[in-house]
């Protein structure tokens, strides 16, 4: 039998040009995929400027989009933007968008990175500043703030911590550095007590604390001394170990030698170790060692913990009798709950939260415009008040005196008193790797996989080489 | 019918005559430009999809990009490469894989192999008993990490809270070195083990029944036939449904990011995991790639090595 021939065969030369085709295909994608214009390659390592003065805004249907992550805090600002902005600006519907929180800053610098985003209006934690200044990502506020924001009505730090970059030195602002954001959620620690298991008075050093923690635990079976962020993700167990820190005299850095090694692991960061590795991880609940907000308040709500620690701006919903075993009203939970600054030992230092404004450098202009139109409005006296009324935490010295903040909530006067104790980690491009040495390295000491000490020499040593790596040829990251 | 119409030449060497259109069809368009035409879509994605991004992956990794700081890439040659492969970050890494890959697979071809024969020699309600297995394997890995991670918390979880019933202590899961590894396994068994299951059956129901009658009329024993007849014929399919399986939790993420986060400290973080926080956290997009590289070539050089180990198996 005779096989068919291959029908169409190709010649030698137009098998050529189909090759070259094929190349041409691929080096078009490459091109097409790397933007083709130089774009990467002429990109500035700094932030642009945003206009001093707000350009015009358009008068067409506009979505403002904020990304955050997903908490009360971002469903109350939905609503109070969409409520009381829109009757200022009746074509403009605020959208806030959030995603969970181990993704926030994932979320958002993955956008960055293809230098197009689907948010106008980046929440960034105060420690993200450095790195999406330095890509050039947000855009400097410097100019805008100078004409539009009354600084003097905040505490400086405050306005430094969600704002300036490079770092201000803890408790101050450099009028001479560049603003890149604005204050839209103040946010500390406070500590939570069952005042009816350790009495009225909460306890005022960190010492004092742990016994009443240990005497509650022995004396009520079933309710563990201590509840805390412990988790490996977001900066759980690395905020618990930095307030530890503080408290006890320590120092995370040194800001202008950029020296960790020798500075975390010193005797006060030692000690600081010892105390939350062997005297308060005893006091959780067994298997407590992945907690994080939730957990924390789900505990406490439970009326499983004598004294907890979590960010203000979470506890809203420990007061609801829906969501608590302590009371049916709030008033009954309130009767047993308790709200207080946290306590001194040898400084009196407690972490610095909250969040701040920034707006992409990749949003059009019209969205833009509208994003430093939002910015200036919010930043108003009565509008701070009514945020405060809404459950926000506002950063105006006026509004954190008012009878709208303080009355909100039981946790808001915790919030005032703390302002002038805030400290605030590294706020550096690195920021983000330094905080996952830490979080792992704090969590291993925290579950028994590393010894304190050990776990403390390894943070130091690996965030030093972070630090030191920015020359490093290859292997970075590692 | 009439013969069809001669194509090409039979002359050697000469130029093949491009394919006349049918009737209708415009003379420019021949089969194969047809033929090309319809494939060109799926070519053409794949290309942009798979083709271009390993090879983009390829020239970034021998760089020092980083896809935040942008600015043009600098050549950095097998630094990347050096780096990772002498990195005892990434050694500790690869252990774990190693351990969580070695214990999950066995696991889960013991199990579905086992399944599957108690299975096949049901002979009522078989395929109802097989679609209840596979459901496991229908589910996100993301919906399997966070029920799985609510029932093994050691405060609130329902295993805890079975264990107490029957008077045992509090295990701690999902935050104590070695129970979390092994909670890894156990999800990840729960999960895949339907896969092997279902390959196992399909070579089961595949052996031949006049083997097992010729060995019942040799009073064979249940072992013996097991042992000379089942295993030997269902053995080469097992070893690819262990081939895929292995492929698969060599890159597990998933259920790391979702149950433990790689902890406590760093002990149940997977290379995937690594290169995810290598690519992420500090947009470190050179040094990912190279080590995303590495993964590849392990995966492509140990399946060949496995399927050499089979094409053997099959001559002998």
């Amino acid at each position: 039998m005779r096989h068919p021939k291959r029908t169409g065969r190709i010649s030698v030369a137009g098998r050529k040009v189909q090759l070259a085709t094929a190349a041409m295909l691929l080096l078009a994608t490459t091109v097409a995929a790397c933007g083709g214009d130089g774009q990467d390659d002429d990109a500035k390592a700094s932030a642009p400027k945003a206009p001093a003065t707000i350009p015009e805004l358009t008068k067409d249907p506009l979505t403002l989009s904020f990304i955050w992550f997903e908490w009360p805090p971002a469903k109350a600002l939905e609503a109070f933007a969409n409520e009381e902005y829109k009757k200022q600006r009746p074509n403009a519907t605020i959208k806030v968008n959030t995603v969970p929180n181990a993704n926030w800053h994932d979320a958002m610098f993955t956008q960055f990175a293809a230098r197009k985003t689907d948010f106008d209006v980046a929440i960034l934690d105060s420690q993200h500043i450095g790195e999406a200044v330095t890509n050039g990502n947000i855009l400097d506020l410097t100019d805008f703030v100078k004409q539009n924001i009354d600084v003097k009505a905040y505490n400086p730090y405050l306005l430094a911590a969600y704002g300036q970059y490079p770092q201000a030195e803890t408790g101050k602002r450099d009028e001479n550095a560049s603003l890149y954001g604005l204050p839209l959620l103040g946010d500390t620690w406070t500590m939570i007590y069952r005042k009816d298991l350790i009495g009225d008075k909460p306890p005022q050093t960190w010492d004092e604390m742990i016994s009443a923690a240990a005497k509650c635990q022995a004396d009520n079976p079933g309710v563990s001394g201590l509840a805390f962020h412990q988790a490996n993700g977001s900066d759980a167990a690395a905020v618990t170990y930095n307030t530890v820190n503080g408290v006890y005299g320590g120092n995370l850095w040194d800001a202008k030698t950029r020296k960790i090694d020798g500075v975390v692991n010193d005797a006060a960061g030692q000690e600081a170790m010892d105390v939350l590795v062997n005297k308060m991880k005893p006091l959780t609940a067994k298997g407590s060692g992945n907690w994080f907000i939730d957990e924390v308040n789900a505990a406490v709500a439970q009326g499983k913990a004598c004294i907890a620690f979590n960010w203000i701006a979470a506890s809203g919903g420990l007061l609801d009798p829906k969501e608590s075993t302590l009371g049916k009203t709030r008033e009954q939970i309130l009767d047993k709950l308790g709200f207080a600054t946290l306590p001194a030992q040898k400084t009196n230092l407690v972490p610095l939260g909250g969040m701040g404004m920034h707006v992409s450098a990749y949003s059009s202009a019209a969205n833009q415009a509208e994003a430093l139109n939002f910015m200036k409005w919010f930043e108003q006296p009565d509008i701070q008040k009514k945020w405060a009324a809404a459950g926000g935490v506002p950063s105006r010295t006026d509004a954190l005196e008012s009878s709208e903040f303080l009355n909100a909530g039981p946790f808001n006067k915790v919030y005032a008193d703390s302002v002038p104790r805030m400290r605030d980690m590294w706020n550096v491009p690195e920021y983000a790797r330094l905080v996952d040495i830490e979080n792992t390295n704090v969590n291993a000491a925290l579950n028994g996989a590393k010894k304190p000490k050990e776990a403390l020499d390894d943070i130091a040593k690996e965030q030093q080489s972070v630090l030191d790596s920015s020359g490093r040829k290859g292997g970075g990251g590692l | 019918m009439s013969d069809p119409v001669s194509l090409t030449t039979d002359r050697p060497g000469q130029v093949a005559t491009p394919t006349p259109p049918a009737p209708g069809r415009s003379r420019w368009l021949s089969d194969r430009r047809l033929a090309v035409a319809f494939i060109a879509p799926a070519l053409l994605l794949l290309l942009a999809m798979s083709v271009f991004p390993l090879l983009w992956a390829l020239y970034l990794s021998f760089t020092d990009y980083s896809a935040t700081r942008g600015g043009p890439a600098h050549f950095v040659w097998f630094e990347n490469y050096t780096a990772i492969l002498t990195s005892a970050q990434v050694h500790t890494r690869a252990l774990t894989t190693l351990i969580y890959v070695v214990g999950a697979v066995t696991l889960q071809t013991v199990l579905g192999f086992t399944i599957a024969y108690l299975i096949s020699r049901r002979t009522h309600g078989r395929g109802l008993l097989t679609t209840l297995f596979l459901v496991p394997m229908m589910l996100s890995p993301v919906v399997v990490g966070l029920f799985w991670r609510f029932m093994l918390d050691a405060q609130f979880g329902v295993i805890n809270s079975m264990l107490g019933s029957i008077g045992l202590g509090q295990v701690e899961w999902l935050t104590q070195q070695r129970t979390a590894l092994i909670s890894l396994i156990v999800v990840d068994t729960w999960q895949w083990t339907p896969f092997i299951m279902l390959i196992a059956l399909a070579g089961l129901t595949a052996v031949p029944k006049y083997l097992y009658e010729a060995a019942s009329i040799d009073r064979a024993s249940e072992w013996f036939r097991f042992r000379t007849i089942t295993l030997p014929l269902v053995w080469p399919l097992l070893l690819i449904a262990v081939l895929f399986r292995a492929i698969e939790a060599f890159r597990l993420f998933d259920l790391v990011y979702i149950l433990t986060n790689g902890g406590p400290g760093v002990s149940t973080e997977t290379l995937s995991f690594h290169v995810y926080k290598v690519a992420f956290l500090g947009f470190n997009t050179g040094t990912a790639s190279a080590y995303g590289i590495l993964m590849v070539l392990v995966v492509i050089v140990l399946t060949q090595l496995y399927l050499r180990y089979l094409n053997k198996l099959k001559e002998d």
